[in-house]
């Protein structure tokens, strides 16, 4: 049986990390190369970080911070997945050559700015992670930033094109502590048939169980390792008490 | 001593340089065969899609310098495709011949689960690496292909392998002076810098 991860999800903004809520009001979040070391030490199973610096893509020739992705490479060895703005397959190889497992993707892909498809020959699926940005309008799931979108054929098209992981983030929940609703990750986990990170809304030990009981294996958070007095050790050593399978 | 990293486009270099260095070696990034002078141990990284990589090792005649050295005296050690393109034919978006080293074939890891992509527990084969990994066996994997069952005669060469939708996947392989790992050594903390100074020899 694979173990359940628990993934830090942080943000990077001109060189430092950031936490927000809801998507907004980001606040200075610290040194990410410390920050990545102690969660390292911790036996963080993995890192997700992205640079939200071009989130709205209004900087055609933007490239996201390679030298604060270079200095976390020289001083860890956890598997990490980066991103954020790229727009070309350049980018996405120095990122790859630079330390990270895997790449992050949303927007570029979301507005079909690039073509995946290249990426998954280039890279191999494994290594392409799609963010899905989700929103609940009037009962319906939609992606934050396109609601036109059909989330569904959306989540079947990027299969179809053979990319590895969709991390999912409930923008609504983001930053809360309130928890996740778990009927809709039960929903999605349903149709997806790939590994699915989720992220959003996570505040304490109990919310953490409760996605494992209901089999999401796959858990992100942010402000509850950052600005809380959790570590990812305390968390693991906790789910293991209750007879979760995970890697101390 | 000089370890040379081998670079053909598409592996994360810099975390194995970065390992390497930090162990107090020289890394040396090699693109093509010229750039392979004085190399005392050779590393394959992999990140990458087999078809593209191929191409790309075979157009720097990378390849033929892979070729060359195999049954030498250069330890090389191989990780994630980096140890896939020592087999005889790769599927993964379009089919290529590898370098025929080990008898086997690269292919979908299954057809349930179409990746592998978080931390295992290696079964080692190995008395020296039960040893080593005494109390923790754990290696983190990213893959969604991976060497189908060794041929008979090459069995004998599989020091560690993990368990994935009820079948076995090689994971260490040891064949003269090959060492391959589907696992990523540079990505399994404590795990990975351990491993790596076994294949440094410290």
């Amino acid at each position: 049986m694979s173990y359940i991860r628990i993934i830090p999800s942080l943000l990077l903004s001109k060189n430092k990390l950031v936490k927000g809520t809801k998507f907004k009001n980001h606040e200075a979040a610290g040194n990410p190369v410390s920050t990545i070391k102690a969660f390292e030490s911790q036996k963080a199973d993995e890192i997700i970080l992205i640079d939200i610096d071009n989130y709205n893509q209004s900087k055609g020739n933007f490239v996201p911070d390679l030298n604060t992705l270079k200095e976390i490479s020289k001083e860890t060895s956890t598997p990490l997945t980066f991103g954020g703005g790229i727009q070309n397959l350049n980018i996405a190889k120095q990122i790859i050559e630079n330390g990270a497992e895997k790449i992050f993707l949303n927007r570029s892909v979301l507005f079909n700015k690039l073509n995946i498809k290249e990426f998954v020959e280039t890279f191999g699926g494994q290594a392409i992670v799609i963010g899905l940005n989700i929103v609940n309008i009037k009962g319906k799931l939609k992606i934050y930033e396109k609601n036109d979108e059909d989330l569904y054929r959306y989540i079947e098209k990027m299969q179809k094109l053979g990319v590895g992981e969709f991390k999912i983030t409930f923008v609504e929940n983001e930053g809360t502590k309130k928890g996740m609703d778990i009927k809709i990750c039960r929903e999605l986990q349903k149709i997806i048939s790939i590994s699915c990170i989720f992220e959003g809304g996570i505040g304490n030990l109990e919310h953490i169980k409760y996605l494992a009981m209901n089999k999401i294996s796959s858990i992100a958070m942010g402000r509850i390792l950052i600005f809380n007095d959790y570590n990812i050790f305390k968390i693991k050593t906790f789910l293991k008490n209750e007879n979760f399978n995970v890697r101390i | 001593m000089n370890v040379g990293i081998l670079n053909y486009d598409a592996g994360n270099i810099y975390s194995v340089y970065n390992l390497i260095y930090n162990l107090g070696f020289t890394p040396k990034i090699i693109s093509n065969k010229n750039e392979f002078k004085n190399i005392d141990k050779l590393i394959i990284p992999g990140v990458g899609s087999a078809f593209r990589c191929l191409q790309n090792l075979k157009k720097n005649k990378l390849f033929d310098l892979l070729s060359d050295n195999l049954n030498s005296e250069l330890p090389i050690l191989g990780i994630c495709l980096g140890l896939q393109i020592f087999c005889e034919r790769l599927y993964e978006n379009g089919e290529a011949n590898g370098l025929n080293f080990l008898k086997a074939n690269v292919q979908k890891i299954s057809q349930k689960n179409k990746f592998n992509i978080g931390w295992s527990k290696v079964e080692f084969k190995s008395d020296e690496l039960n040893s080593i990994f005494l109390n923790n066996k754990d290696f983190y994997f990213c893959h969604s292909f991976s060497i189908q069952e060794l041929d008979k005669n090459d069995q004998k060469f599989l020091e560690g392998y993990i368990k994935f939708d009820q079948r076995v996947i090689p994971s260490v392989i040891r064949k003269n002076n090959f060492l391959g790992v589907q696992f990523h050594p540079e990505k399994s903390q404590v795990n990975g810098v351990k491993f790596m100074k076994y294949f440094l020899n410290i």
